[in-house]
């Protein structure tokens, strides 16, 4: 009999490339204590538009969607710990009947009141800013009936006044959420090991002992899968490329259907990221071959464009395919040794953020330190380092090609 | 009782047995030296690493490709942890005061392990400026410790 067993995913802090893109992953992560706080406030936000006269008895449906419904928040572009969060809240039979920028504007009325910094009415949702830097996008939506699950019309209307623009689009978030999370399914070991580093980022070594020893598999993981993993990567190097840009960019979603195509099992970050980045450069360069605009839909709902505002012309996606190309050619140098490490940094710098970068190159730098001060640290028989992770460990246990340190102190002059 | 000073031919025998890529270029069995070349990748970059030993005197590991970057006006020296002279450096691996060394140990699990060690930490030092490995610089005798981790 074949027995199937899941893909656990490579440990990404197993080798040395891996380990400072996971660690910048993690620096651009959502943190614990904010991850833990938008849970509650999406549940707050829920039970104050319930108690308006508005909004009784007229939600139907409040989940999350975008980055927060398939786990891949990052900071906000152009920031490095400001996050923005999405909710769509499916209302009722009573908001059928009103215009898009009328529903939005009820919207914005019944949360004015709402104890953040500000409430701010936009062209598809109401964003709720709070003092510790999180933005909560509100989307109002109304069910399309005898279509899948969810499946939904949002408003777009950018008001102050009524416009011929004005107009309802179709959308499947919870939909593409799912069908997200059925292309990267759990890989344990990596979510395990990233979701220890996580908490134990944040200074919360203790949690991060109890949580991960001891939950069960299908533990609530920020981070489930490699391809989300790289996808956030992505996301942040597009971020950086567009930090002095004002318009449009790539959108987070079209990145997170490429992911989710891109997604494989067992191959380590930095393959990961290469073929993700790939794979939309083949897409780009295709369309534009033929003189077209790339074009992505929600693969489970053809109506929910995700290219419906970017790319505006075949220049503009051939300028995101030339970043991308960078991007690949400096992360196979690094893949192949043949980029030194300063060198390194500065290009990782270009690509990911001077204090992301230089924060997890410090903390790589204490730990692998710290570690060979106490001879913790293994050697493969061709030369490698390995830092004592617990698959390092208990390969030098049962792998002759492993070995042991001893210890030995650095001497010598400062030439 | 003190153990028994390992020959050249067992350094070579112990030094193919764990390091196959580090092949022997050259043995001279009557001055009982050795010289092992082999290529390493301990962390990001790959060099070429230069092991010499002759018996009676301390191992040497240099790297011989690709040249040392230094950084200057680092609080750690151009390049920390080596010998003289400046343009063609020996590592120094280990703080002969504390008998970390001996003729009685191999090569093979000590001086090419340290070098390894040698070169993940000065990778780092060139990636964050600090060399997080330890270790105690000539003239520093009176410190116990130098480098710090923090």
């Amino acid at each position: 009999m074949n027995i199937q067993l899941a893909p656990t995913g490579l440990n990404p802090f197993d080798d040395p490339l891996d380990r400072i893109l996971a660690e910048i992953a993690l620096s651009v992560q959502l943190p614990p204590s904010l991850h833990d706080k938008a849970k509650s406030r999406y549940d707050a936000v829920r039970r104050h538009l319930e108690a308006t006269t508005a909004f009784v008895d007229q939600i139907e449906h409040f989940y999350t969607q975008g980055s927060m419904a398939i786990d891949a928040t990052i900071s906000t572009r152009g920031t490095d710990d400001e996050y923005d969060l999405d909710i769509v809240s499916q209302l009722g039979d009573r908001f059928r009947r009103m215009t898009p920028l009328e529903i939005l504007i009820e919207l914005e009325a019944a949360l004015a009141d709402y104890p953040v910094q500000r409430v701010l009415r936009q062209t598809r949702c109401v964003t709720l800013f709070y003092a510790d830097k999180m933005h909560l996008d509100v989307t109002p939506s109304l069910r399309l009936y005898d279509t899948l699950d969810r499946e939904s019309l949002i408003t777009h209307a950018k008001g102050p006044r009524r416009s011929a623009d004005d107009r309802l689009v179709d959308m499947n978030a919870y939909g593409f959420a799912q069908w997200y999370a059925s292309k990267t399914p759990l890989e344990l070991r990596m979510a395990k090991e990233f979701h220890r580093r996580w908490l134990d980022h944040a200074g919360l070594a203790a949690r991060a002992d109890a949580d991960v020893d001891e939950v069960p598999d299908q533990c609530d993981f920020i981070v489930k899968n490699t391809a989300t993993l790289a996808l956030q990567l992505l996301k942040r190097f597009r971020n950086i490329r567009y930090a002095s840009y004002s318009g449009r960019i790539a959108p987070s979603v079209m990145l997170s259907y490429y992911a989710g195509l891109a997604a494989r099992p067992n191959i380590s970050l930095s393959a990961m990221l290469i073929r993700l980045a790939n794979w939309i450069i083949r897409d780009i360069e295709q369309a534009s071959l033929y003189g077209r605009l790339l074009h992505v839909a929600n693969p489970i709902c053809e109506n929910d464009v995700f290219t419906d505002r970017w790319p505006e012309s075949i220049a503009q996606q051939d300028e995101f395919a030339g970043h991308l190309r960078e991007f690949v050619c400096s992360l196979e140098a690094m893949r192949n040794g043949e980029m030194f490490p300063n060198m390194m940094m500065d290009t990782l710098r270009g690509d990911f953020g001077d204090r992301v970068v230089t924060r997890a190159a410090d903390q790589i730098a204490t730990e692998v330190g710290g570690n060979i001060q106490q001879s913790r640290q293994l050697y493969t028989r061709r030369g490698g380092v390995l830092l004592p992770t617990a698959a390092a460990v208990a390969a030098s246990t049962v792998n002759p090609a492993v070995s042991a340190a001893q210890p030995h102190t650095f001497f010598g002059r400062k030439i | 009782m003190m153990a028994a000073i390992l020959s050249i031919d067992e350094q070579v025998v112990a030094m193919k047995a764990a390091w196959p890529q580090f092949a022997p270029r050259r043995i001279d069995r009557r001055a009982q030296f050795a010289r092992w070349v082999g290529s390493v990748r301990p962390q990001y970059a790959s060099y070429l690493l230069e092991i010499r030993y002759e018996l009676g005197s301390s191992p040497e590991g240099r790297v011989l490709s690709p040249e040392l970057i230094r950084l200057p006006q680092n609080v750690e020296g151009q390049l920390p942890h080596v010998y003289p002279p400046a343009e063609n450096p020996t590592l120094c691996l280990f703080d002969p005061r504390e008998r970390e060394w001996s003729p009685a140990m191999t090569i093979s699990s000590t001086i090419v392990p340290w070098a390894l060690d040698w070169l993940t930490c000065y990778e780092l030092w060139l990636m964050t400026g600090r060399w997080t490995g330890g270790g105690r610089h000539v003239g520093s005798e009176f410190a116990e410790v130098t480098e710090s981790t923090l």
